[in-house]
Formats: C-alpha cells, sequence, structure tokens
C-alpha cells in the first residue's frame, strides 16, 4: 500500500513545514553555550565543546525523528511511552548508577541517561492526552484524582534518588496543564493552602543536605564556606561582571574556580561574569523570544491535545530557565537544574530536543483533529 | 455527576478557556521574566563596585618575599656567614581548607621529619592567613621530591627554596659570628622580617649585634589565585633587598689557629693591633658548630650545649669576667709612676706583708706574696719582672685604691669593649664609692691590697686586658676598639692617656724583661729571633685560701678538681722594637699564667711574626 515516493514527499514536505524561526533560536542558544563551554575549557575545543556538539546534533536527529511520527501515533503511544519512562525510572533502584549520593542515571547501550529529564515531557504528553479525552462533565475522580495520581507517581520516584529540583519541576510541569486545561481555580487556591500547610511535615522527610540548602538561601552568610559558598561565589562573579562584562575568556571567577559546577547548572554565572548585564540581558531575550514563539505556535493548533501539548512542553522550558537562573542569581534555592541548550548535560539535551520535537510536530500537524478515544 | 463535573471545568467553551488561561500564563512568565531582569540589573549594575570588590579580594592575595640576609666577611674579604639554597615546607591557611588535614597528609609522606602538628596548628591560627608558616626547615632533595610528586594530596602546602646560612669557618668562630634562629616573640615588634614565620634573625655575636643591617628588606607580591588558592600569576611585586655586607677586623686563619690552640682547654684569646685597635681575633673554647642551628636543633643537643661544665656557649672573651691577677701589674705601676713613686725605689719582700685588723685574734692580717721565700729588695722594674706581691701591696697602699681604679679605668677596665654585643660584659674596676654603692660597706685597706695585685673585686674580661694592654703600648693613644669596619670610625683617637711617656719606658722594659731575661715570670716562654714578644703572667685565685691550707703546705694545682684550680693569664706584645700586636689569653683553671697562658700566647706571637707581620684588611666594599 505504502508508496516510497508518498513517504519520502510527506518527509519532505514536513521539514518544509517547520517553524525555522524557533529552530533558528534553538540553534542560536546553542551556539551561546558552544561559546561559554569553549571559555570554560580555556580554548579546548575538544573537551567539552566538542560533546556538546555531539550531543546537540544527537539532539536535533531526536527533534526530526519526533517530527517526522504522525501526531495520531503520538497521542496514540502517549500512554505507552509514558508508562516505559516510568518503569525506567522505577528501575533506577535496580539497575542505576551512583553519582554524588544520588541515584540518577541509568546506562542503555554505554549511554548514561537520565531518566527523570524525559519524564517531565512524557508526563506532558500522558497529561495532555488525558485531558484531551476527558468531558466537560467528567466527575471529580476522573477530572482531578486520576490526572493527580498520574503527576504525583513519577514525582515520588524522582523525590526517592533523590533529586528534590527536578521533582519539583516535574510536579510544576503537571499542575501547569491542570491549569491550562481549565481546571477551576479555586482548587488551585485550596491546593497552594494545603501545600503551605503541610511543609513543616514535608521537612521531616528532606535530606540533610536539601535541608541545609535550603537553610543557606535564606541565609548565605550561615555557612560561606559549604553550601553558601556556591551562591556567594555566583553572585559575586554575576555582580562583578557589571554592565559589559570582564570579556570574553577573562572571567576571574570562572577561570580561577571559584565557581562551582559552572559547566553545567553555574553556567549562566560565567555568562554574566564575562559579558555583563548587556550579555544576560540578551540571553533572557532569546529565551523570552523562544517561549513566546512557541506559544504562539502551540495556539495555532486545532486539537486540544497539541495545544495541551505544546503549552507544557513551553511551560516546562520556562521553568527550566526560571528556575535555574533564579537559583544562580540567589533568588532560588540552589537545587541542581541545568539551564537548557546551553548547560553542559547530555540528558537534558536531548529530552529538551524530545519536547521541541513535539511542540514542532503539533504545530506541523496543526490543522489535524484527533477524536477523543475511549482510553 | 453532570452537576459536579460543571463545578470543576469552568463553565466557558474549551476553546476560548485555552486561550485565556495561555494568556495568563503568558504575563505570568513575562512578570518573571522581568523579576530576573530586575534581579540581574541589581546585582550587576547596583551592586557592581562591591561584587567587584569581593571578586579581587577572592582572586588577589598578597606574599611576602624573604630578604638574602647580608654576607659577613673577614679581614682578607673570606665570606664566613654565608646563605645557601635550603629545601623547605611551608602552609599558606588561605590555601586550603582543612590544614590539620593536609597535616597529617604531610606526616604520612614524611613520616621521619620532625612535625609538630599541634604547635603548627597554634601557629596557623595566630598568623594572617596569607602568610606562610614553616612546617619543615631544611630537607634532604630526596624528601623535596617525595613532596613534589605528592603535592596533590598537601592542599595549602609547598615546597620552597629557601635560604639557609652557612657559616664557612665552623666552630672556631661561632662565638665571635654567632648564629641565627627563629624570631621569637620579644623580637617580633622590633623586626619586620617577623611578619614572615620562617624568617631568622641573629641570636648571638655579629649576627645579634648587626641584625638590623644584616637582615635586609621584605619584599612583596600581590598574586592572583584559584579557588583552591595556588598562585596562577604575579600581578606585581616589589622585590626584597638583600641586607648589608659586613667586614670584620678579624683574620679568620688567625682566629682558626687561636682556637686550635686553645682545643681541649677552657679559655679564650683576644688579638688587637696596638696602633689602630682592630681585633684580629677572639677565639673561645670550647665551642660548637654553629651550622645545626639552621636545621631544627634537637632538645637533646641543646640541653648538652646548655648543661656542659665547659659552657660551649659562652663567648669567654667578653661574657667571662676574670680577676686579672698580676696582668693588672703594670697598670698598678703606671699608677704608683702617676703619683710620684720612683721606679728605682725598692721595697723589701719576705714573702708576706701584714697590715693591722683588730677583728683577728692576732691583730694582724697576712697578705703572702706567691713566693713563700719572699723577693728581696725588688725596685718596680724587678717587681714586675718577677711578678713581687709584696711590692705591689706596697705601693697599693700608698697611692690609694681610686688612683689605681683611675688609671685602669682610663685604659678601658671596667667597661664594655664593643657596646653592641648585648652578651658582653663590662668587668668591675672597684674603688671606695663603687664597694658604697654596690655593697653598702666601706672600703678597707685591705682590699686595697687585694687590689693592687688584680684580685679581690677586680674583674675583666679577655677582650678588655688586650685592649688595656694596647693602648698602654702605642704611647698611651687612646684608641678605638674595631671589631666591624665602619668607615666612621677613625683609626686612632687625638687623645694621649698617658701622663708622662718615659713612664710607658720604664713599663716596657719591665714587660721586655719578664719574658726575655732569666727569672721573668714568662722567660721559659721567650721567642728567640728578630721579633719579640714581652709580656706580664697573671695567675688569679677562684677561692680564698685558707690560714690552715697554709700552714699544711699548698696543695698543688694539678692535685685540685678543675673547678678550684687557678686561672692562667697572659697578656703580652710584639714585636718587642716597633709593637704591633697586643694579646690576652685566659685559661680557666689553667694553673698559672706562666704554666698555661704564655705558652699560648707564645705560639700566637710565633705565627703573627712568620705569617701575619703585615696583616691589614683587604677591603670588600667596592665588590
Amino acid at each position: 500500500m505504502f508508496n516510497q515516493n508518498n513517504i519520502y514527499n510527506s518527509a519532505f514536505a514536513k521539514l518544509q513545514s517547520v517553524n525555522y524561526l524557533l529552530l533558528g533560536l534553538i540553534i542560536t542558544l546553542f551556539f551561546v553555550g558552544l561559546a561559554a563551554l569553549f571559555s570554560i575549557s580555556n580554548g579546548d575545543f575538544n573537551s567539552w565543546p566538542l560533546k556538546h556538539s555531539q550531543r546537540f546534533i544527537l539532539g536535533l536527529i531526536v527533534f526530526f525523528i519526533v517530527i517526522l511520527f504522525d501526531l495520531r501515533i503520538i497521542f496514540g503511544y502517549a500512554y505507552v511511552i509514558f508508562f516505559l519512562s516510568i518503569v525506567s525510572l522505577a528501575i533506577i533502584p535496580f539497575f542505576g548508577v551512583e553519582s554524588n549520593g544520588a541515584t540518577r542515571w541509568i546506562n542503555i547501550a554505554g549511554i548514561s541517561l537520565q531518566p527523570s529529564e524525559f519524564v517531565k515531557y512524557t508526563l506532558i504528553l500522558a497529561l495532555a492526552k488525558y485531558f484531551h479525552s476527558i468531558n466537560n462533565n467528567s466527575s471529580f475522580i476522573k477530572t482531578l484524582i486520576i490526572p493527580l495520581i498520574i503527576t504525583i507517581v513519577p514525582v515520588l520516584l524522582v523525590i526517592t534518588q533523590p533529586d528534590l529540583g527536578t521533582a519539583l519541576i516535574i510536579l510544576l510541569g503537571g499542575i501547569s496543564l491542570f491549569w491550562i486545561s481549565g481546571l477551576n481555580y479555586k482548587y488551585f487556591i485550596v491546593g497552594v493552602f494545603s501545600i503551605l500547610c503541610s511543609l513543616p511535615v514535608l521537612w521531616q522527610y528532606l535530606k540533610d543536605y536539601q535541608k541545609d540548602r535550603v537553610l543557606t538561601f535564606f541565609n548565605p552568610e550561615r555557612d560561606p564556606l559549604g553550601n553558601g559558598y556556591h551562591i556567594m561565589q555566583s553572585k559575586i562573579a554575576l555582580g562583578s561582571g557589571g554592565i559589559f562584562g570582564k570579556g570574553y575568556m577573562e572571567g576571574t571567577q570562572s577561570h580561577l574556580n571559584f565557581l562551582p559546577e559552572m559547566q553545567t547548572d553555574f553556567i549562566f554565572t560565567m555568562l554574566g561574569e564575562e559579558f555583563g548585564f548587556i550579555g544576560t540581558l540578551i540571553l533572557l531575550f532569546i529565551y523570552a523570544a523562544l517561549i513566546i514563539t512557541s506559544i504562539r505556535l502551540a495556539l495555532k493548533s486545532r486539537s486540544l491535545f497539541s495545544k495541551y501539548l505544546s503549552l507544557g512542553v513551553c511551560n516546562v522550558f520556562f521553568i527550566y530557565v526560571f528556575v535555574n537562573i533564579g537559583m544562580v542569581t540567589g533568588l532560588l534555592p540552589v537545587v541542581g537544574v541545568p539551564l537548557p541548550f546551553i548547560s553542559y548535560g547530555g540528558s537534558s539535551m536531548l529530552a529538551v530536543m524530545f519536547g521541541f520535537g513535539l511542540l514542532m510536530n503539533c504545530y506541523i500537524n496543526r490543522n489535524i483533529i484527533i477524536e477523543k478515544t475511549n482510553y | 455527576m453532570k452537576k459536579s463535573g460543571k463545578f470543576i471545568f469552568q463553565k466557558y467553551d474549551t476553546e476560548n478557556l485555552i486561550n485565556r488561561r495561555a494568556a495568563l500564563v503568558t504575563i505570568a512568565q513575562a512578570s518573571v521574566f522581568s523579576l530576573l531582569v530586575g534581579r540581574l540589573a541589581y546585582l550587576q549594575i547596583a551592586e557592581n563596585s562591591n561584587y567587584k570588590k569581593l571578586s579581587d579580594k577572592n582572586r588577589i592575595t598578597h606574599r611576602f618575599l624573604e630578604p638574602e640576609r647580608g654576607i659577613i666577611f673577614d679581614l682578607q674579604g673570606r665570606p664566613m656567614a654565608i646563605n645557601k639554597q635550603k629545601y623547605e615546607i611551608i602552609i599558606i591557611k588561605e590555601e586550603t581548607k582543612d590544614v590539620e588535614r593536609s597535616l597529617v597528609n604531610l606526616k604520612s609522606i614524611l613520616p621521619d621529619a620532625n612535625i609538630e602538628i599541634k604547635k603548627i596548628l597554634k601557629e596557623v591560627n595566630l598568623r594572617k592567613k596569607f602568610i606562610p608558616i614553616g612546617i619543615v626547615d631544611d630537607l634532604t632533595w630526596e624528601d623535596f621530591s617525595k613532596i613534589n610528586v605528592n603535592i596533590h594530596k598537601l592542599e595549602g602546602i609547598y615546597p620552597q627554596i629557601g635560604f639557609k646560612r652557612y657559616y664557612t669557618q665552623g666552630e672556631s668562630h661561632s662565638h665571635l659570628i654567632g648564629y641565627v634562629s627563629q624570631i621569637n616573640e620579644s623580637e617580633e615588634k622590633s623586626n619586620p622580617l617577623s611578619k614572615l614565620s620562617t624568617a631568622k634573625a641573629g641570636k648571638m655575636g655579629v649576627e645579634k649585634a648587626k641584625d638590623a643591617i644584616l637582615r635586609g628588606k621584605l619584599g612583596n607580591k600581590n598574586i592572583e589565585v584559584n579557588a583552591s588558592g595556588r598562585e596562577i600569576r604575579e600581578l606585581d611585586r616589589v622585590n626584597s633587598v638583600q641586607g648589608n655586607y659586613i667586614q670584620l677586623t678579624i683574620d679568620s686563619e688567625l682566629q682558626k689557629f687561636c682556637y686550635e690552640r686553645l682545643k681541649g682547654l677552657s679559655g679564650s684569646v683576644s688579638v688587637i693591633n696596638v696602633k689602630n685597635g682592630e681585633f684580629y681575633a677572639l677565639a673561645s673554647s670550647p665551642s660548637y658548630d654553629p651550622n645545626i642551628f639552621g636545621k631544627s636543633i634537637s632538645n637533646e643537643t641543646w640541653e648538652n650545649l646548655l648543661s656542659d661544665k665547659y659552657k660551649p656557649l659562652i663567648n669567654k672573651s667578653i661574657s667571662n669576667q676574670y680577676p686579672p691577677g698580676s696582668t693588672i701589674k703594670p697598670f698598678v705601676a703606671l699608677a704608683a709612676l702617676e703619683s710620684g713613686v720612683s721606679h728605682k725605689e725598692t721595697f723589701f719582700c719576705d714573702g708576706k706583708h701584714l697590715i693591722e685588723d683588730t677583728s683577728l685574734d692576732s691583730g694582724y692580717k697576712t697578705f703572702h706574696c706567691w713566693k713563700k721565700e719572699g723577693h728581696g729588695n725588688v725596685d718596680m722594674k724587678e717587681a714586675i719582672k718577677v711578678s713581687c706581691d709584696v711590692y705591689f701591696y706596697q705601693i697599693a697602699r700608698r697611692i690609694g685604691i681610686n688612683k689605681i681604679a683611675e688609671v685602669c679605668k682610663r685604659y678601658g677596665l671596667g667597661e664594655k669593649v664593643f657596646k653592641s654585643f648585648y652578651e658582653e660584659k663590662s668587668g668591675v674596676v672597684p674603688n671606695k664609692q663603687w664597694k658604697l654603692e654596690n655593697l653598702g660597706s666601706r672600703w678597707m685597706v685591705g682590699e686595697t691590697l687585694s687590689a693592687g695585685i688584680g684580685q679581690g673585686y677586680f674583674l675583666t674580661t679577655t677582650a678588655q686586658l688586650s685592649l688595656a694592654l694596647a693602648q698602654l703600648i702605642n704611647n698611651g693613644n687612646k684608641l678605638y676598639p674595631k671589631l666591624i669596619f665602619d668607615n666612621e670610625i677613625p683609626n686612632v683617637y687625638d687623645e694621649r692617656i698617658i701622663a708622662n711617656p718615659s713612664y710607658l719606658k720604664i713599663i716596657k722594659n719591665a714587660l721586655y724583661e719578664a719574658t726575655n731575661s732569666p727569672g721573668g715570670t714568662s722567660y721559659r716562654s721567650r721567642i728567640i729571633g728578630n721579633y719579640k714578644m714581652a709580656g706580664k703572667t697573671g695567675t688569679s685565685q677562684v677561692r680564698a685560701i685558707s690560714i690552715k691550707e697554709r700552714e699544711e703546705g699548698l696543695i698543688k694545682n694539678k692535685d685540685l678538681p678543675w673547678e678550684k684550680r687557678d686561672h692562667g693569664l697572659f697578656i703580652g706584645y710584639g714585636p718587642t722594637t716597633d709593637p704591633k700586636y697586643a694579646v690576652s689569653v685566659i685559661v680557666e683553671h689553667g694553673g698559672s699564667g706562666s704554666g698555661s697562658a704564655a705558652p699560648i700566647a707564645s705560639d700566637i706571637f710565633k705565627y703573627l711574626f712568620e705569617k701575619k707581620i703585615n696583616l691589614k684588611r683587604n677591603e670588600i666594599f667596592n665588590v
């Protein structure tokens, strides 16, 4: 039945209808990251910059593979994909690789992956399908309890790794979809209130280092050589960058190793030190442009599933950026979240490209109408 | 069901609702971004100068640079105290997060090194965080390379090349030159080098006396460091300035000869140029190896040096005081001449001299001559030649203690020779006032008699005796005693300190006979040849001899325990035709001056006449 030409033609047509503004912004961010890593590795392209490029190319492949799938197939397998990602999370305690006291990675064919990065997007996928499928007049259990359970399961699994930062992003990403899907705002008020009330209880379950981080966030001088050290040094780097920065590859805080984790979570700081306020403003502008473009594309879809999925991806991306920059500027506690497209890290790169692949797929197939299915 | 469903979802049409909600999300996101922009503006613009300072404080730190110590040369320009490279280990507090761990690691790498972790920790905490604290002072090359290999385990610890003081002349010069060691607490305030914990200061001798000149000036540098404190690059530097060179008047070969000659004895030698006051030798025996203080000296070695009964740490040429004994007699004779006593006047010596003393049963106190049977009739020349005590009892009694003291002081006795040496003692020239002030009692006639033969309260040093003789022999020209060349000191005073040059002839003649004519006290030590020496022996008692002992017959010195034997002294000059050198020798508990000190002086003069008759300075300062 299938005609070879047909497949090629439709693939070609899909590539043609990709929004190149969005892709262009993504590639721009990648190059910013490349430049940052080049500076951090003191001009040695073969260390971090090379691997970062390889990962981005791998990410682009993932992006295009996701685009080529029919949106209906993605819709059809949404729960399966979510289930598989949950399974990969669940087996981590048995097959995972430990590093720095947390077990977050699994090895698949020699590649170390962090399933929690992908779960952020597969959860959106599952929730998008779920909210698409229920009726306006579905029961309380169907409209609130079941999607809450869907959200809580991966969050709990990630918390136990332990990785509080990622768990919070997954939770926020999921909740953002509750909002988009039109859940009555009163639930959000009740929800926020009950979380505030349960904070003292949740506090008991935090690991010591997590408690430390939170306490240090409220008072960085509490422990200037321990946890407060990172955030103090990060602020010093940003602040000393001034308006115009110290110049490319001239950052003293980064090049003299005062910055912690500067190739991953604190890479923004290093850019802020070397390019100053102008540099950080431009970077924020690129992120804003990417998010606005994404929202614009998302709203063009005709099916609810597409809208939910695209906006969900968009929200997760936004949360990523906000938590990372908020963290390095001292607005948020240090939770260990990478800066998408710029931080050095394989799983996060692949996952974010996977997410934008889904978003772009929705855009390309914006006119497809997906029927409600009985799940 | 339907009702609850309506409750759960807002009652708008879904499409519209999503758009509205998405718009709200976008607004929320936009405000969050504004917040981030505001935060960045605050950090990077408003607080920029603060953070800039913090960033500089992070990366820039301060190091002091140790100056090289000035070199000490001898008369001929031979270096005697130099600086050698040494391998040392230091720790810098700001460069490690855990000082103790680094020290423990170091100890495991160098198990044999003497590393007192507690002591070092205490010192680290006392000092500023950027000040390097010395851990091991002098390392072998093997250990040094071991540290370099394991440097990654030793955060904050640096192997570095420093300076160590090395004394080329070894123990023959150790008292004179002294040594350097850690700066101690009492010196910290006055010594700018104390900012550097590895710096040393002079502890004795010239090293201490001239420390301010020798130490040089600290340099410093600002350096950029990374987060673990390692130096990345130097930002600016003020080089340290080496300490000034010092040239001593000491001839190291002569000094060595004197020291060798004293070996096996406890005593000292002083050699001075009678024409310009330059000291050519100041030797003290026994001695110690000055180079052991460069390394951390072990407690055992230190205790041994301290408890040694021959006192190797003391410079006996200036720090030990002795009764001058008969070596005082030329000066007492001079005092007599100045008081109008004729040198031809004779006194009868029957071996003893009596003075009234009502406190004794017999009503008399007896003063003995060293020669029990007496010298018979003696004039001044004979009295000096044979060292007749009775003669000097009588003239001392006649001219009085104050005249004796005045002459002795004029010639430099009872006064520090060099003044700059903290370990130097001044000696004592007693008179009536002195006794009243220091002992609170009146002067007794008998004490004048003791003073007339250099006993009693009289105390001098070896260096003092040589200077006093030099000033007498050079026709009474007052000298500036010199040990360190300093252009501001003139060679000779314009001041003559002899009342009448004809007196000098009488005394010189007597001293010549004492050595060169049969019956003289140092006749056995005379030098035969073109150049001759002349001098006066002295034997000073270290204990009172009781009447009972005298009745039973004097115990020979060699039968007494070492500590109770008499000191042997000798002062002499030469060549007798045109005197150039004055020498004083004191041999502690040597028995007698003629037996122990005079032969040493004789050997030194022989050496001087043969090898050093034209001894003079070879300037190094133009180098």
